[in-house]
């Protein structure tokens, strides 16, 4: 009969040791920096093997985890948080990403505890506290965790919160060697994230396309905010001006014409 | 009608620089803790928060206890969250016998809900972190470096280094094909023709092929 047979049949996909892809397409990508791989092996296995998310490792250039189109996850130690050392270089890291993403979450992890070593106590600080605090007022969000395995699953639900609001990862993060060309292009705009130039490779038929297009346009296909476009748009019709470049680059080129006129 | 309603998230009034608190916070380690440092105005009659910052932002303060007997403190934060006008910051009491719920509490709170949390350790902790919640609001906007204008960026410099993306196109040509296609639309409409009185034939013909192949 039909009712045992499709009880069979679940029984087989539950009983698979890797979790089964669901539909291509459906299935939540998130991008990992590759400096992640020495730092936080566990959270990229963790998303891996116990999660079943597809994870794509790419040179994100600092930006430790991108969830979906607009999404930045930044992973930071609890202790490099409690150290007024560090508090400049999370700032301007920060803001780094606050200029080429929308939104921005940072997961605040424990600190992984070596066997007999007490000097290592939780101590909180004015510092951490007012770090805090500045992160919530310009609306950045913060999560807690215990270990890289928690950061894992914390990973997982923010990509799958951000598909649930349209607008996860939907592009392969894999390219043939001419798409390869164009996304070297299109990172060197100034702050794009690696989301948005690999939603660009893959939605612009060419580049000639893309630099002809309206904000309006631009929006639709790298995926991002009309006010992000049209700063793309005014980047690409911003006219030259040789008068405006820095000296050294001047010299370079009145160099190069001297040698040619020789 | 009462100004603080039954479901206590009706408008309150704090003024600048103080923090209303709810009657039963009188005595305790917290209280005390932010005492000197901040004008505390006890209420009666705020059943939903523990604090108010402001008129628009109020706290949510949850025990290790309250996080031991079970999913009650939810309804609280549900209606705080549905009430439209308050923004709710919950503080949590992280201590070894509740740290195995915290997990759950972070994921509704701040991922179903999508209102802020901090954990904290004991009261002590917590009355610091509102003082810094309090001075947080007091102070200028753009006292706070993550919402600091962004500097404006040198154009001239990066627009070289895009052109450099192109294949064939180091720094020697990017600025002359700048110079005779200002912006990079002029540029990717460039004909083979008008690049060959930039560059070489076959750096031209590379130039054409990369802005005019589809992908």
């Amino acid at each position: 009969s039909a009712v045992p047979c499709s009880h069979s049949s679940l029984l087989v996909a539950d009983g698979h040791t890797a979790p089964r892809p669901p539909q291509e397409g459906n299935r939540a990508c998130i991008l990992v920096d590759s400096r992640e791989i020495t730092s936080g092996l566990e959270v990229i296995s963790s998303l891996r093997t116990v999660h079943g998310l597809q994870v794509e490792v790419c040179p994100l250039n600092g930006c430790d985890y991108i969830v979906s189109n607009r999404m930045v996850v930044e992973r930071k130690s609890l202790s490099e948080m409690l150290n007024n050392g560090s508090k400049n270089k999370f700032i301007e890291q920060i803001q780094r990403l606050q200029s080429m993403f929308q939104r921005i979450c940072v997961i605040v992890e424990k600190d992984r505890e070596k066997a007999g070593d007490t000097s290592r106590m939780f101590r909180r600080t004015k510092c951490y506290d007012s770090l805090l605090t500045a992160l919530v007022g310009a609306g950045i969000r913060i999560l807690f965790s215990s270990g890289q395995e928690e950061t894992a699953d914390l990973l997982k639900e923010l990509s799958l919160v951000e598909q649930r609001k349209n607008v996860g990862i939907h592009v392969p993060a894999v390219l043939n060697p001419s798409k390869c060309e164009a996304l070297q292009f299109y990172l060197s705009i100034p702050s794009i994230s690696y989301i948005t130039a690999l939603n660009m490779c893959h939605r612009f038929s060419s580049v000639k396309k893309m630099a002809n297009s309206s904000p309006e346009e631009i929006s639709a296909c790298a995926q991002v905010t009309r006010q992000k476009a049209e700063e793309i748009y005014r980047y690409i019709h911003y006219t030259f001006d040789m008068q405006m470049l820095p000296s050294d680059l001047n010299q370079d080129r009145l160099k190069s014409d001297a040698c040619s006129a020789l | 009608m009462d100004r603080n309603n039954p479901g206590g998230t009706g408008p309150v009034h704090v003024p600048l620089g103080h923090i209303v608190a709810n009657e039963k916070w009188r005595g305790s380690q917290l209280a005390q803790g932010m005492q000197g440092k901040v004008k505390l105005i006890f209420e009666e009659d705020l059943a939903s928060a523990d604090f108010y910052l402001s008129s628009r932002s109020c706290i949510l303060y949850i025990t290790e206890a309250d996080l031991v007997v079970g999913h009650g403190y939810r309804k609280r934060l549900v209606r705080v969250r549905n009430s439209g006008h308050l923004q709710g910051i919950i503080i949590v009491e992280k201590t070894q016998t509740s740290e195995q719920y915290f997990p759950a509490v972070q994921k509704f709170t701040v991922l179903d809900l999508g209102m802020v949390m901090f954990p904290v350790a004991n009261q002590l902790e917590a009355s610091c972190l509102i003082i810094q919640l309090v001075q947080e609001q007091t102070r200028e906007p753009s006292r706070n470096p993550f919402l600091r204008k962004k500097r404006c960026v040198l154009s001239e410099l990066s627009l070289v280094q895009t052109v450099q993306q192109i294949p064939g196109v180091g720094k020697v040509k990017a600025p002359l094909l700048l110079q005779k296609f200002p912006t990079i639309q002029q540029l990717s409409n460039a004909s083979v023709q008008e690049l060959e009185e930039v560059v070489g034939h076959s750096v031209a013909q590379q130039i054409h092929t990369f802005f005019t192949q589809s992908r």
